[in-house]
Protein backbone atom coordinates (compact mmCIF):
# COMPACT_ATOMS: atom_id res chain seq x y z
CA UNK A 1 0.00 0.00 0.00
CA UNK A 2 1.08 3.53 -0.69
CA UNK A 3 2.02 5.84 2.19
CA UNK A 4 0.15 9.06 1.50
CA UNK A 5 2.02 12.32 2.16
CA UNK A 6 1.79 16.01 1.38
CA UNK A 7 4.76 17.94 0.04
CA UNK A 8 4.87 21.69 -0.53
CA UNK A 9 7.56 23.11 -2.82
CA UNK A 10 8.37 26.55 -1.43
CA UNK A 11 10.25 27.46 -4.64
CA UNK A 12 7.02 27.11 -6.61
CA UNK A 13 4.21 28.26 -4.30
CA UNK A 14 2.87 31.64 -5.47
CA UNK A 15 0.49 32.19 -2.55
CA UNK A 16 -2.62 32.05 -4.73
CA UNK A 17 -4.63 30.29 -1.98
CA UNK A 18 -6.18 28.02 -4.61
CA UNK A 19 -5.62 25.01 -2.30
CA UNK A 20 -7.44 26.74 0.56
CA UNK A 21 -10.41 27.52 -1.67
CA UNK A 22 -10.42 24.07 -3.28
CA UNK A 23 -10.49 22.42 0.14
CA UNK A 24 -13.29 24.60 1.48
CA UNK A 25 -15.37 24.05 -1.62
CA UNK A 26 -14.77 20.33 -2.01
CA UNK A 27 -15.39 19.44 1.62
CA UNK A 28 -17.96 22.11 2.53
CA UNK A 29 -15.90 22.89 5.61
CA UNK A 30 -17.78 24.56 8.51
CA UNK A 31 -17.61 28.34 8.79
CA UNK A 32 -14.56 29.53 10.70
CA UNK A 33 -12.55 26.37 10.02
CA UNK A 34 -9.72 26.33 7.48
CA UNK A 35 -8.33 22.86 6.99
CA UNK A 36 -5.55 24.31 4.86
CA UNK A 37 -3.80 27.69 4.94
CA UNK A 38 -0.99 29.36 3.04
CA UNK A 39 1.78 30.98 5.08
CA UNK A 40 4.20 33.50 3.59
CA UNK A 41 7.65 34.11 5.03
CA UNK A 42 9.30 37.51 4.72
CA UNK A 43 6.34 38.91 2.85
CA UNK A 44 7.45 41.69 0.49
CA UNK A 45 11.20 41.12 0.88
CA UNK A 46 12.48 40.80 -2.67
CA UNK A 47 14.40 37.59 -3.12
CA UNK A 48 13.60 36.21 0.31
CA UNK A 49 9.83 35.69 0.10
CA UNK A 50 8.67 32.09 0.35
CA UNK A 51 5.19 30.63 0.67
CA UNK A 52 4.09 27.25 1.92
CA UNK A 53 0.71 25.57 2.14
CA UNK A 54 0.05 23.95 5.54
CA UNK A 55 -2.54 21.39 6.63
CA UNK A 56 -2.57 18.10 8.50
CA UNK A 57 0.60 16.26 7.44
CA UNK A 58 -0.76 12.82 8.48
CA UNK A 59 2.28 12.24 10.69
CA UNK A 60 3.86 8.84 11.17
CA UNK A 61 3.91 9.30 14.97
CA UNK A 62 0.97 11.67 15.25
CA UNK A 63 0.94 13.76 18.47
CA UNK A 64 -2.83 14.28 18.17
CA UNK A 65 -3.39 10.54 18.20
CA UNK A 66 -1.08 10.12 21.21
CA UNK A 67 -2.86 12.64 23.44
CA UNK A 68 -6.52 12.05 22.51
CA UNK A 69 -8.21 11.00 25.80
CA UNK A 70 -10.86 8.93 23.99
CA UNK A 71 -8.51 7.51 21.32
CA UNK A 72 -10.75 8.72 18.48
CA UNK A 73 -7.93 8.84 15.89
CA UNK A 74 -6.99 6.01 13.59
CA UNK A 75 -4.59 5.50 10.70
CA UNK A 76 -5.81 4.03 7.43
CA UNK A 77 -3.88 1.49 5.36
CA UNK A 78 -2.66 4.45 3.27
CA UNK A 79 -1.11 6.14 6.33
CA UNK A 80 -3.84 8.81 6.45
CA UNK A 81 -4.67 10.01 9.99
CA UNK A 82 -8.45 10.20 10.42
CA UNK A 83 -10.73 10.66 13.42
CA UNK A 84 -14.19 9.68 14.58
CA UNK A 85 -16.37 12.70 15.34
CA UNK A 86 -18.89 10.50 17.17
CA UNK A 87 -16.23 9.75 19.80
CA UNK A 88 -14.62 13.24 19.91
CA UNK A 89 -15.43 15.13 23.13
CA UNK A 90 -14.02 18.51 22.05
CA UNK A 91 -11.32 18.72 24.74
CA UNK A 92 -8.79 20.45 22.48
CA UNK A 93 -5.77 18.28 23.37
CA UNK A 94 -5.07 17.43 19.70
CA UNK A 95 -5.02 21.17 19.04
CA UNK A 96 -2.44 21.66 21.82
CA UNK A 97 -0.26 18.83 20.51
CA UNK A 98 -0.29 19.35 16.73
CA UNK A 99 2.81 21.20 15.44
CA UNK A 100 1.00 22.27 12.24
CA UNK A 101 -2.14 23.76 13.80
CA UNK A 102 -4.30 21.30 11.88
CA UNK A 103 -7.06 20.39 14.39
CA UNK A 104 -9.66 23.12 14.73
CA UNK A 105 -12.92 23.44 16.58
CA UNK A 106 -16.14 25.08 15.48
CA UNK A 107 -17.44 27.02 18.46
CA UNK A 108 -20.35 25.07 19.96
CA UNK A 109 -21.62 27.52 22.56
CA UNK A 110 -20.80 30.54 24.66
CA UNK A 111 -17.40 31.12 26.31
CA UNK A 112 -15.41 29.31 23.61
CA UNK A 113 -17.02 25.90 24.22
CA UNK A 114 -15.56 23.58 21.59
CA UNK A 115 -17.56 21.44 19.20
CA UNK A 116 -16.30 18.33 17.42
CA UNK A 117 -12.79 18.67 16.08
CA UNK A 118 -12.40 19.16 12.33
CA UNK A 119 -9.21 18.71 10.33
CA UNK A 120 -7.86 17.77 6.92
CA UNK A 121 -8.77 14.18 6.01
CA UNK A 122 -6.48 13.92 2.96
CA UNK A 123 -9.89 13.88 1.22
CA UNK A 124 -10.43 10.42 2.68
CA UNK A 125 -13.61 10.96 4.73
CA UNK A 126 -14.10 9.20 8.04
CA UNK A 127 -15.21 5.92 9.63
CA UNK A 128 -18.69 5.98 8.01
CA UNK A 129 -19.27 3.88 4.86
CA UNK A 130 -17.28 5.31 1.91
CA UNK A 131 -19.07 8.07 -0.05
CA UNK A 132 -22.12 7.95 2.23
CA UNK A 133 -24.19 11.03 3.02
CA UNK A 134 -23.25 10.82 6.72
CA UNK A 135 -19.55 10.68 5.87
CA UNK A 136 -19.78 13.72 3.60
CA UNK A 137 -21.67 15.77 6.21
CA UNK A 138 -19.13 15.09 8.97
CA UNK A 139 -15.83 14.88 7.11
CA UNK A 140 -16.32 16.10 3.54
CA UNK A 141 -15.62 14.35 0.27
CA UNK A 142 -13.96 10.93 0.18
CA UNK A 143 -11.96 11.44 -3.00
CA UNK A 144 -9.57 8.61 -2.21
CA UNK A 145 -12.52 6.19 -2.38
CA UNK A 146 -13.31 7.66 -5.79
CA UNK A 147 -9.74 6.97 -6.94
CA UNK A 148 -8.73 10.64 -6.83
CA UNK A 149 -6.11 12.56 -4.88
CA UNK A 150 -6.79 15.47 -2.46
CA UNK A 151 -8.52 18.44 -4.09
CA UNK A 152 -5.95 20.98 -2.84
CA UNK A 153 -3.00 19.27 -4.54
CA UNK A 154 -4.97 18.48 -7.70
CA UNK A 155 -6.02 22.13 -7.95
CA UNK A 156 -2.55 23.63 -7.38
CA UNK A 157 -1.76 25.81 -10.41
CA UNK A 158 2.04 25.62 -10.12
CA UNK A 159 2.09 22.05 -8.79
CA UNK A 160 3.86 23.35 -5.70
CA UNK A 161 1.58 21.28 -3.49
CA UNK A 162 1.89 17.57 -4.12
CA UNK A 163 -0.26 14.97 -2.40
CA UNK A 164 -0.05 11.23 -2.92
CA UNK A 165 2.23 8.25 -2.53
CA UNK A 166 5.23 9.52 -0.55
CA UNK A 167 7.74 7.68 -2.78
CA UNK A 168 6.27 9.08 -6.00
CA UNK A 169 6.12 12.71 -4.84
CA UNK A 170 9.61 12.46 -3.33
CA UNK A 171 10.89 11.31 -6.74
CA UNK A 172 9.17 14.23 -8.49
CA UNK A 173 10.66 16.63 -5.96
CA UNK A 174 14.16 15.16 -6.26
CA UNK A 175 14.02 15.62 -10.03
CA UNK A 176 13.02 19.27 -9.57
CA UNK A 177 15.81 19.94 -7.09
CA UNK A 178 18.39 18.39 -9.41
CA UNK A 179 17.23 20.48 -12.35
CA UNK A 180 17.09 23.81 -10.57
CA UNK A 181 20.03 23.16 -8.25
CA UNK A 182 18.45 24.67 -5.12
CA UNK A 183 15.44 24.58 -2.80
CA UNK A 184 15.92 21.06 -1.50
CA UNK A 185 14.13 21.53 1.83
CA UNK A 186 11.19 19.17 2.07
CA UNK A 187 9.23 21.45 4.33
CA UNK A 188 7.77 19.83 7.48
CA UNK A 189 8.79 16.29 6.57
CA UNK A 190 11.24 15.82 9.42
CA UNK A 191 8.54 17.00 11.85
CA UNK A 192 5.80 14.85 10.35
CA UNK A 193 7.59 11.73 9.16
CA UNK A 194 10.69 11.72 11.37
CA UNK A 195 14.23 12.57 10.38
CA UNK A 196 15.45 11.07 7.09
CA UNK A 197 17.54 7.93 7.66
CA UNK A 198 21.27 8.58 7.82
CA UNK A 199 23.35 7.28 4.91
CA UNK A 200 24.46 3.73 5.56
CA UNK A 201 21.84 3.20 8.25
CA UNK A 202 19.70 0.08 8.36
CA UNK A 203 16.44 0.26 6.44
CA UNK A 204 13.52 1.10 8.73
CA UNK A 205 11.71 -1.82 10.32
CA UNK A 206 8.41 -2.74 8.65
CA UNK A 207 5.53 -0.71 10.07
CA UNK A 208 3.00 -2.29 12.37
CA UNK A 209 -0.22 -3.37 10.68
CA UNK A 210 -2.42 -0.27 10.47
CA UNK A 211 -5.63 -0.18 12.44
CA UNK A 212 -8.82 0.54 10.60
CA UNK A 213 -12.05 2.13 11.84
CA UNK A 214 -13.39 1.59 15.35
CA UNK A 215 -16.90 1.17 16.53
CA UNK B 1 50.53 61.25 -15.28
CA UNK B 2 50.08 57.81 -16.78
CA UNK B 3 51.30 56.26 -13.56
CA UNK B 4 48.84 58.29 -11.55
CA UNK B 5 45.97 57.19 -13.81
CA UNK B 6 46.99 53.57 -13.44
CA UNK B 7 47.10 53.87 -9.67
CA UNK B 8 43.74 55.57 -9.57
CA UNK B 9 42.06 53.00 -11.78
CA UNK B 10 43.54 50.16 -9.71
CA UNK B 11 42.17 51.70 -6.53
CA UNK B 12 38.74 52.12 -8.11
CA UNK B 13 38.76 48.56 -9.43
CA UNK B 14 39.76 47.34 -6.01
CA UNK B 15 36.88 49.22 -4.46
CA UNK B 16 34.51 47.79 -7.07
CA UNK B 17 35.76 44.28 -6.41
CA UNK B 18 35.26 44.79 -2.69
CA UNK B 19 31.66 45.85 -3.43
CA UNK B 20 30.99 42.64 -5.33
CA UNK B 21 32.26 40.32 -2.59
CA UNK B 22 30.21 39.15 0.41
CA UNK B 23 31.24 42.12 2.56
CA UNK B 24 29.99 42.65 6.11
CA UNK B 25 26.47 41.45 6.99
CA UNK B 26 23.97 44.34 7.25
CA UNK B 27 22.44 44.76 10.68
CA UNK B 28 18.84 45.17 9.51
CA UNK B 29 17.36 41.62 9.50
CA UNK B 30 15.46 42.16 6.25
CA UNK B 31 18.55 43.52 4.46
CA UNK B 32 20.61 40.68 5.93
CA UNK B 33 18.15 38.20 4.48
CA UNK B 34 18.33 39.76 1.01
CA UNK B 35 22.08 39.87 1.28
CA UNK B 36 22.24 36.19 2.13
CA UNK B 37 19.85 35.26 -0.66
CA UNK B 38 22.03 37.16 -3.15
CA UNK B 39 25.26 35.65 -1.86
CA UNK B 40 24.00 32.07 -1.45
CA UNK B 41 20.82 31.58 -3.51
CA UNK B 42 20.45 27.91 -2.54
CA UNK B 43 20.80 28.42 1.21
CA UNK B 44 17.40 28.71 2.88
CA UNK B 45 18.57 27.52 6.28
CA UNK B 46 17.89 30.81 7.97
CA UNK B 47 14.36 31.01 6.59
CA UNK B 48 13.50 27.49 7.75
CA UNK B 49 15.03 28.08 11.16
CA UNK B 50 12.60 30.98 11.48
CA UNK B 51 9.72 28.65 10.65
CA UNK B 52 10.84 26.11 13.23
CA UNK B 53 11.16 28.78 15.91
CA UNK B 54 7.40 29.34 15.75
CA UNK B 55 8.07 33.06 15.92
CA UNK B 56 5.47 34.63 13.65
CA UNK B 57 7.47 37.84 13.25
CA UNK B 58 8.32 37.27 9.60
CA UNK B 59 5.31 35.24 8.52
CA UNK B 60 1.89 36.28 7.24
CA UNK B 61 -1.22 34.52 6.05
CA UNK B 62 -4.55 35.53 4.63
CA UNK B 63 -6.37 33.03 6.84
CA UNK B 64 -7.75 34.91 9.84
CA UNK B 65 -7.45 33.44 13.30
CA UNK B 66 -5.19 32.96 16.27
CA UNK B 67 -1.66 31.70 15.46
CA UNK B 68 -2.62 30.88 11.85
CA UNK B 69 0.67 32.50 10.76
CA UNK B 70 2.69 30.00 12.83
CA UNK B 71 3.88 27.24 10.50
CA UNK B 72 5.32 24.84 13.09
CA UNK B 73 4.69 25.03 16.84
CA UNK B 74 7.17 22.48 18.14
CA UNK B 75 6.27 22.70 21.83
CA UNK B 76 3.08 20.69 21.27
CA UNK B 77 5.07 17.52 20.81
CA UNK B 78 7.14 18.35 23.91
CA UNK B 79 3.88 18.79 25.82
CA UNK B 80 2.68 15.44 24.52
CA UNK B 81 5.87 13.72 25.69
CA UNK B 82 5.69 15.33 29.15
CA UNK B 83 2.00 14.40 29.48
CA UNK B 84 2.21 10.84 28.22
CA UNK B 85 5.61 10.26 29.82
CA UNK B 86 6.65 11.42 33.30
CA UNK B 87 3.30 12.94 34.31
CA UNK B 88 1.33 9.79 33.56
CA UNK B 89 4.03 7.50 35.00
CA UNK B 90 4.88 9.33 38.22
CA UNK B 91 1.34 10.67 38.65
CA UNK B 92 -0.15 7.20 38.39
CA UNK B 93 2.37 5.70 40.80
CA UNK B 94 1.92 8.59 43.23
CA UNK B 95 -1.80 7.88 43.55
CA UNK B 96 -1.34 4.11 43.75
CA UNK B 97 1.40 4.38 46.39
CA UNK B 98 -0.54 6.87 48.51
CA UNK B 99 -3.56 4.57 48.52
CA UNK B 100 -1.30 1.62 49.35
CA UNK B 101 0.37 3.54 52.20
CA UNK B 102 -2.99 4.52 53.69
CA UNK B 103 -4.31 0.98 53.33
CA UNK B 104 -1.12 -0.36 54.91
CA UNK B 105 -1.37 2.03 57.85
CA UNK B 106 -5.00 1.09 58.40
CA UNK B 107 -4.32 -2.65 58.26
CA UNK B 108 -1.24 -2.38 60.45
CA UNK B 109 -2.25 0.08 63.16
CA UNK B 110 -5.96 0.60 62.58
CA UNK B 111 -7.66 3.93 63.31
CA UNK B 112 -6.32 6.41 65.84
CA UNK B 113 -8.36 5.64 68.97
CA UNK B 114 -9.54 7.68 71.93
CA UNK B 115 -7.93 6.85 75.28
CA UNK B 116 -10.98 7.62 77.43
CA UNK B 117 -14.62 6.64 76.86
CA UNK B 118 -16.94 9.14 75.19
CA UNK B 119 -18.35 11.62 77.66
CA UNK B 120 -21.72 11.84 75.93
CA UNK B 121 -21.53 15.66 76.17
CA UNK B 122 -21.48 17.32 72.75
CA UNK B 123 -19.64 20.46 71.71
CA UNK B 124 -20.49 22.59 68.68
CA UNK B 125 -17.54 22.18 66.31
CA UNK B 126 -18.80 23.49 62.94
CA UNK B 127 -21.66 25.84 62.11
CA UNK B 128 -24.27 24.99 59.49
CA UNK B 129 -22.67 27.55 57.19
CA UNK B 130 -19.21 26.02 57.60
CA UNK B 131 -20.60 22.56 56.90
CA UNK B 132 -22.41 23.76 53.79
CA UNK B 133 -19.25 25.40 52.48
CA UNK B 134 -17.15 22.34 53.33
CA UNK B 135 -19.46 19.88 51.62
CA UNK B 136 -19.95 22.07 48.56
CA UNK B 137 -16.17 22.16 48.19
CA UNK B 138 -15.77 18.48 49.01
CA UNK B 139 -18.44 17.18 46.62
CA UNK B 140 -17.34 19.45 43.78
CA UNK B 141 -13.71 18.44 44.45
CA UNK B 142 -14.58 14.74 44.17
CA UNK B 143 -16.54 15.25 40.95
CA UNK B 144 -13.71 17.33 39.46
CA UNK B 145 -11.13 14.80 40.60
CA UNK B 146 -12.95 11.74 39.29
CA UNK B 147 -13.81 13.37 35.95
CA UNK B 148 -10.23 14.61 35.63
CA UNK B 149 -8.80 11.17 36.35
CA UNK B 150 -11.12 9.66 33.73
CA UNK B 151 -9.84 12.14 31.15
CA UNK B 152 -6.19 11.55 32.12
CA UNK B 153 -5.90 7.83 32.86
CA UNK B 154 -9.18 6.53 31.36
CA UNK B 155 -7.71 5.76 27.94
CA UNK B 156 -5.31 3.25 29.52
CA UNK B 157 -7.50 2.00 32.36
CA UNK B 158 -11.19 2.17 31.43
CA UNK B 159 -11.21 2.18 27.62
CA UNK B 160 -9.96 -1.41 27.25
CA UNK B 161 -12.73 -2.54 29.62
CA UNK B 162 -15.63 -0.37 28.46
CA UNK B 163 -15.12 -0.11 24.72
CA UNK B 164 -15.02 3.02 22.58
CA UNK B 165 -18.67 4.11 22.47
CA UNK B 166 -19.40 3.85 26.18
CA UNK B 167 -16.06 5.33 27.21
CA UNK B 168 -16.52 8.30 24.85
CA UNK B 169 -19.94 8.95 26.42
CA UNK B 170 -18.47 8.78 29.92
CA UNK B 171 -15.58 11.07 29.00
CA UNK B 172 -17.91 13.55 27.30
CA UNK B 173 -19.96 13.63 30.51
CA UNK B 174 -16.75 14.03 32.53
CA UNK B 175 -15.59 16.95 30.41
CA UNK B 176 -18.92 18.76 30.75
CA UNK B 177 -19.12 18.10 34.50
CA UNK B 178 -15.53 19.30 34.88
CA UNK B 179 -16.24 22.52 32.98
CA UNK B 180 -19.48 23.39 34.74
CA UNK B 181 -18.60 22.38 38.32
CA UNK B 182 -15.25 24.18 38.26
CA UNK B 183 -16.71 27.68 38.90
CA UNK B 184 -18.70 26.34 41.88
CA UNK B 185 -15.51 24.85 43.32
CA UNK B 186 -13.57 28.10 42.88
CA UNK B 187 -16.27 30.12 44.68
CA UNK B 188 -16.72 27.65 47.56
CA UNK B 189 -12.96 27.33 48.09
CA UNK B 190 -12.66 31.11 48.21
CA UNK B 191 -15.39 31.30 50.87
CA UNK B 192 -13.78 28.45 52.82
CA UNK B 193 -10.41 30.19 52.85
CA UNK B 194 -12.04 33.35 54.22
CA UNK B 195 -14.04 31.69 57.01
CA UNK B 196 -11.17 29.45 58.20
CA UNK B 197 -8.25 31.78 57.65
CA UNK B 198 -8.02 32.98 61.26
CA UNK B 199 -8.18 29.52 62.83
CA UNK B 200 -5.42 28.31 60.52
CA UNK B 201 -2.80 30.87 61.47
CA UNK B 202 0.28 28.89 62.53
CA UNK B 203 1.02 28.97 66.28
CA UNK B 204 4.15 27.92 68.13
CA UNK B 205 2.43 24.78 69.47
CA UNK B 206 1.79 23.54 65.91
CA UNK B 207 5.48 22.62 65.54
CA UNK B 208 4.92 20.08 68.27
CA UNK B 209 2.31 18.41 66.05
CA UNK B 210 4.73 18.13 63.11
CA UNK B 211 7.48 16.76 65.38
CA UNK B 212 5.17 14.17 66.95
CA UNK B 213 2.99 13.36 63.90
CA UNK B 214 4.54 9.88 63.56
CA UNK B 215 3.62 9.10 67.15
CA UNK B 216 0.08 10.34 66.55
CA UNK B 217 -0.37 7.92 63.64
CA UNK B 218 1.52 4.97 65.08
CA UNK B 219 0.74 5.26 68.81
CA UNK B 220 -2.44 7.35 68.85
CA UNK B 221 -0.46 9.89 70.89
CA UNK B 222 -2.27 12.96 72.17
CA UNK B 223 -0.84 16.25 70.84
CA UNK B 224 -2.43 19.50 72.08
CA UNK B 225 -3.80 21.63 69.22
CA UNK B 226 -5.95 24.63 68.57
CA UNK B 227 -9.21 24.42 66.63
CA UNK B 228 -7.21 22.97 63.75
CA UNK B 229 -4.09 20.88 64.26
CA UNK B 230 -0.78 21.12 62.42
CA UNK B 231 -1.77 18.62 59.75
CA UNK B 232 -5.04 20.41 59.08
CA UNK B 233 -3.19 23.71 58.84
CA UNK B 234 -0.70 22.24 56.36
CA UNK B 235 -3.64 20.95 54.30
CA UNK B 236 -5.24 24.40 54.52
CA UNK B 237 -2.21 26.43 53.38
CA UNK B 238 -0.62 23.95 50.99
CA UNK B 239 -3.76 22.33 49.60
CA UNK B 240 -6.84 24.46 50.01
CA UNK B 241 -5.03 27.73 49.40
CA UNK B 242 -1.88 27.19 47.30
CA UNK B 243 -3.00 24.27 45.12
CA UNK B 244 -6.45 25.82 44.64
CA UNK B 245 -4.87 29.04 43.40
CA UNK B 246 -2.68 27.11 40.92
CA UNK B 247 -5.60 24.92 39.82
CA UNK B 248 -8.10 27.75 39.46
CA UNK B 249 -5.77 30.07 37.58
CA UNK B 250 -4.57 27.42 35.13
CA UNK B 251 -8.06 25.95 34.93
CA UNK B 252 -9.60 29.26 33.90
CA UNK B 253 -6.95 29.64 31.18
CA UNK B 254 -8.02 26.25 29.81
CA UNK B 255 -11.74 26.69 30.44
CA UNK B 256 -12.09 29.88 28.43
CA UNK B 257 -9.98 29.51 25.28
CA UNK B 258 -11.67 32.55 23.75
CA UNK B 259 -9.26 35.19 25.06
CA UNK B 260 -6.65 34.76 22.32
CA UNK B 261 -4.25 32.85 24.56
CA UNK B 262 -1.67 30.96 22.54
CA UNK B 263 -1.12 27.22 22.42
CA UNK B 264 2.10 27.70 24.42
CA UNK B 265 0.11 29.29 27.25
CA UNK B 266 -2.45 26.49 27.25
CA UNK B 267 0.18 23.73 27.11
CA UNK B 268 1.90 25.21 30.15
CA UNK B 269 -1.37 25.88 31.97
CA UNK B 270 -2.28 22.23 31.39
CA UNK B 271 0.99 21.00 32.93
CA UNK B 272 0.51 23.21 36.02
CA UNK B 273 -3.14 22.19 36.26
CA UNK B 274 -2.58 18.45 36.15
CA UNK B 275 0.59 18.41 38.28
CA UNK B 276 -1.23 20.37 40.98
CA UNK B 277 -4.30 18.14 40.55
CA UNK B 278 -2.33 14.93 41.11
CA UNK B 279 -0.74 16.35 44.27
CA UNK B 280 -4.13 17.67 45.41
CA UNK B 281 -5.83 14.30 44.88
CA UNK B 282 -3.02 12.46 46.67
CA UNK B 283 -3.27 14.85 49.63
CA UNK B 284 -7.06 14.61 49.61
CA UNK B 285 -6.81 10.83 50.02
CA UNK B 286 -5.05 11.53 53.30
CA UNK B 287 -7.61 14.13 54.36
CA UNK B 288 -10.55 11.88 53.51
CA UNK B 289 -8.97 8.96 55.36
CA UNK B 290 -8.38 11.04 58.50
CA UNK B 291 -11.86 12.51 58.39
CA UNK B 292 -13.65 9.17 57.99
CA UNK B 293 -12.11 5.89 59.14
CA UNK B 294 -8.62 7.08 60.11
CA UNK B 295 -9.49 8.74 63.41
CA UNK B 296 -12.29 7.44 65.62
CA UNK B 297 -15.36 9.61 66.17
CA UNK B 298 -14.24 12.26 63.66
CA UNK B 299 -16.60 11.93 60.69
CA UNK B 300 -19.64 13.06 62.71
CA UNK B 301 -18.02 16.45 63.38
CA UNK B 302 -18.40 17.59 59.80
CA UNK B 303 -21.52 15.51 59.18
CA UNK B 304 -23.56 16.88 62.11
CA UNK B 305 -21.44 19.77 63.40
CA UNK B 306 -20.86 18.37 66.92
CA UNK B 307 -17.98 16.55 68.55
CA UNK B 308 -17.77 14.70 71.84
CA UNK B 309 -15.97 16.48 74.69
CA UNK B 310 -13.57 13.56 75.08
CA UNK B 311 -12.68 13.78 71.42
CA UNK B 312 -12.13 17.53 71.72
CA UNK B 313 -9.95 17.15 74.81
CA UNK B 314 -7.78 14.47 73.22
CA UNK B 315 -7.36 15.94 69.75
CA UNK B 316 -7.81 19.70 70.11
CA UNK B 317 -7.02 20.36 73.74
CA UNK B 318 -6.14 24.05 73.38
CA UNK B 319 -9.36 24.74 71.49
CA UNK B 320 -11.30 22.68 74.10
CA UNK B 321 -9.90 24.77 76.97
CA UNK B 322 -10.56 28.04 75.15
CA UNK B 323 -14.20 27.12 74.57
CA UNK B 324 -14.69 25.73 78.08
CA UNK B 325 -13.21 28.82 79.69
CA UNK B 326 -15.47 31.00 77.55
CA UNK B 327 -12.55 32.74 75.85
CA UNK B 328 -14.02 31.97 72.41
CA UNK B 329 -17.29 31.10 70.71
CA UNK B 330 -17.79 27.35 70.29
CA UNK B 331 -17.56 27.39 66.50
CA UNK B 332 -16.23 30.11 64.25
CA UNK B 333 -16.99 33.80 64.57
CA UNK B 334 -17.53 34.29 60.86
CA UNK B 335 -21.20 33.32 60.92
CA UNK B 336 -23.89 36.00 60.83
CA UNK B 337 -25.71 36.45 64.11
CA UNK B 338 -29.01 34.61 64.21
CA UNK B 339 -27.76 31.57 62.31
CA UNK B 340 -29.50 28.41 63.54
CA UNK B 341 -26.65 27.08 65.66
CA UNK B 342 -26.46 30.22 67.76
CA UNK B 343 -29.98 29.66 69.06
CA UNK B 344 -29.24 26.01 69.81
CA UNK B 345 -26.09 26.75 71.73
CA UNK B 346 -27.40 29.71 73.67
Amino acid sequence: MARMKFLCDAERCIECNGCVTACKNENEVPWGVNRRRVITLNDGVVGAEKSISVACMHCSDAPCMAVCPVDCFYRTDDGVVLHDKDLCIGCGYCFYACPFGAPQFPQAGAFGLRGKMDKCTFCAGGPEPDRSEAEFKKYGRNRLAEGKLPACAEMCSTKALLGGDGDVIADIYRERVLRRGRGSEVWGWSTAYGLPPKPGAQPPAPQQPATSGKS
Amino acid sequence: MRLLFLLLSLTLAGAALAQQGPGPMPEDPVKALQHRQAAQPGNNNEAWREVRSGDPKYTTTTVRGRETEVAIQSWGDTWRRIRNGPMMFYGGWLLVLVIAAILGLYMWKGPVKLHEPLSGRKMRRFTAFEMTVHWTTAISFCLLGISGLIMFFGKNVLLPVMGYTLFALLTQLSKNLHNFIAPLFIVSVAVMVIIWLRDNVLRSYDWQWFRRAWAFFLRSEHIPSGRFNGGEKAWFWGGVLLLSIIMSTSGLVLLFPNFDQTRWTMQHAWIWHVTAALLYIAAAFGHIYMGTIGVENTYGNMRHGYCDETWAKEHHEIWYREVKSGRREPAGGAVPAGAPHMKEDA
